[in-house]
């Protein structure tokens, strides 16, 4: 692939892939790198897919798999069966408090759904892949996508409103006695 | 189809409507369109994807991470590619970005190269990057930095594996771990930045400050028998020296 085309994938891909990479990694350096490594691993071994239509999802599929090789397995290996159940309703406010909110809040809020769920909502609201391009990608069934997607949404409202109550104070400390680890 | 069946099938259409055309919608969108339970519902539904989705694309991208992207492919290719570490071609990258980016300006003293890759890398993280980081070690850190006339931390007080295992933000430069923490103290913030002796660096910082100023931010480097240290603020040289 030559320096141009690359570029193209590049400005194509990268801004999505960031964002995806930002719900996930939860802070935007690792973010950065997770996007910058899986360009680099489409640098060295991806440019020999044969079909180039195929390239988006193999980015967010390389990605995703960096994000989870990356992570310690340990800290959130939390199977869909131990996660309590989903139980808030869709209301007219809702609606109106995503709209009252920055885009950052949004994506802190985001970053707060479990991670079982955070992968596949993240992808569903980048709109760029179908639910059967995001079971492919995360390597699930589809109705693993369905489910976790139905979960996810009901997880984000929760966490919207936390969000909204506690304004744009978002602490990454929140025991430290106002002290920040960064 | 009952109506959950339908709600559970439409949670997965996607707000910009690209799914219409697919089979597995089909039943459910009909039922959207006949019931009027599910019809309210969708409508809601829809409208709530639709604004998380625009708020999602509002989400821009770093500045700089483009050109990094472009710039460490580059720089990898010149190396062949093989035997480097993905932080160190980051770190190049972005130490590249930073020439570009930013007019350099003249450093209070001349610094040897370990300190300058060290300094230019605590910069571009700090003003490229928005941290984070958890763990009580990390805190009670965090704590002794804010402390009013504390002095930097020297080797004894870190517990380096501690600090990383339990969530304090780790960076990868040249393929080995730094720590970073931030602070303020009277009322200007600081970045501190600490990486094992036998790191990237080998023996090249010297035990001594070295600062190293950019129009971006400045930074000063130290050593001592274990770590390498490095300390960045937007708040200039002055700044740093009053802490060191």
């Amino acid at each position: 692939m030559n320096n141009e085309a690359f570029a193209a994938l590049v400005d194509a891909h990268y801004a999505p892939l960031y964002r995806f990479a930002l719900s996930l990694a939860r802070n935007s350096s690792d973010a950065g790198d997770l996007v910058q490594q899986t360009f680099f691993i489409w640098a060295t071994k991806g440019h020999g897919l044969r079909e180039l239509s195929k390239a988006k999802s193999w980015l967010f599929t390389t990605l995703y798999r960096e994000f989870l090789r990356g992570r310690r397995r340990d800290a959130r290996a939390t199977s869909i069966e131990d996660l309590p159940p989903a139980d808030k309703e869709l209301a007219a406010e809702d609606v109106d408090r995503v709209s009252r909110i920055d885009a950052a809040l949004v994506m802190t809020a985001l970053q707060t759904v479990d991670e079982t769920f955070r992968a596949p909502l993240t992808l569903f609201y980048l709109e760029d892949m179908s639910y059967q391009e995001i079971a492919e990608a995360l390597d699930v069934p589809i109705g693993t996508v369905m489910s976790r997607l139905s979960r996810g949404k009901s997880q984000l409202r929760m966490a919207l409103e936390r969000v909204e109550s506690a304004g744009s104070k978002v602490l990454p400390f929140p025991d430290s006695k106002g002290a920040s680890a960064s | 189809m009952t109506i959950e069946e339908a709600k559970f099938i439409l949670s997965a259409f996607r707000p910009n409507g690209s799914d219409a055309g697919s089979a597995t919608f089909c039943d459910a969108l009909r039922m959207a369109g006949d019931d009027p339970l599910v019809k309210a519902w969708f409508a809601q539904s829809r409208a709530h994807d639709e604004a998380v989705a625009g708020k999602l694309r509002q989400v821009k991208p770093p500045e700089g991470l483009r050109e990094a992207i472009l710039a460490g492919v580059r720089v990898s290719d010149r190396r062949g590619g093989k035997g480097l570490g993905w932080g160190w071609i980051a770190g190049l990258a972005a130490a590249a970005a930073l020439v570009i980016g930013f007019f350099s300006v003249r450093a209070p003293a001349r610094p040897e190269s370990g300190a300058t890759a060290l300094a230019g890398f605590a910069i571009t993280d700090m003003v490229t990057e928005r941290h984070g980081g958890t763990g009580e070690p990390a805190s009670a850190l965090v704590v002794g930095l804010q402390a009013k006339a504390g002095k930097m931390p020297s080797a004894e007080q870190i517990d380096f594996e501690r600090l990383r295992d339990t969530g304090c933000r780790t960076l990868n430069f040249a393929g080995h771990d730094v720590l970073e923490v931030c602070f303020s103290r009277e009322g200007a913030e600081y970045h501190f930045y600490v990486t094992r002796r036998d790191g990237p660096l080998g023996n090249s910082v010297t035990k001594g400050p070295t600062f190293v100023a950019e129009a971006a931010g400045a930074a000063a480097v130290w050593s001592d028998t274990r770590f390498d240290y490095a300390l960045a603020t937007t708040a200039g040289v002055e700044a740093l020296r009053r802490l060191l």
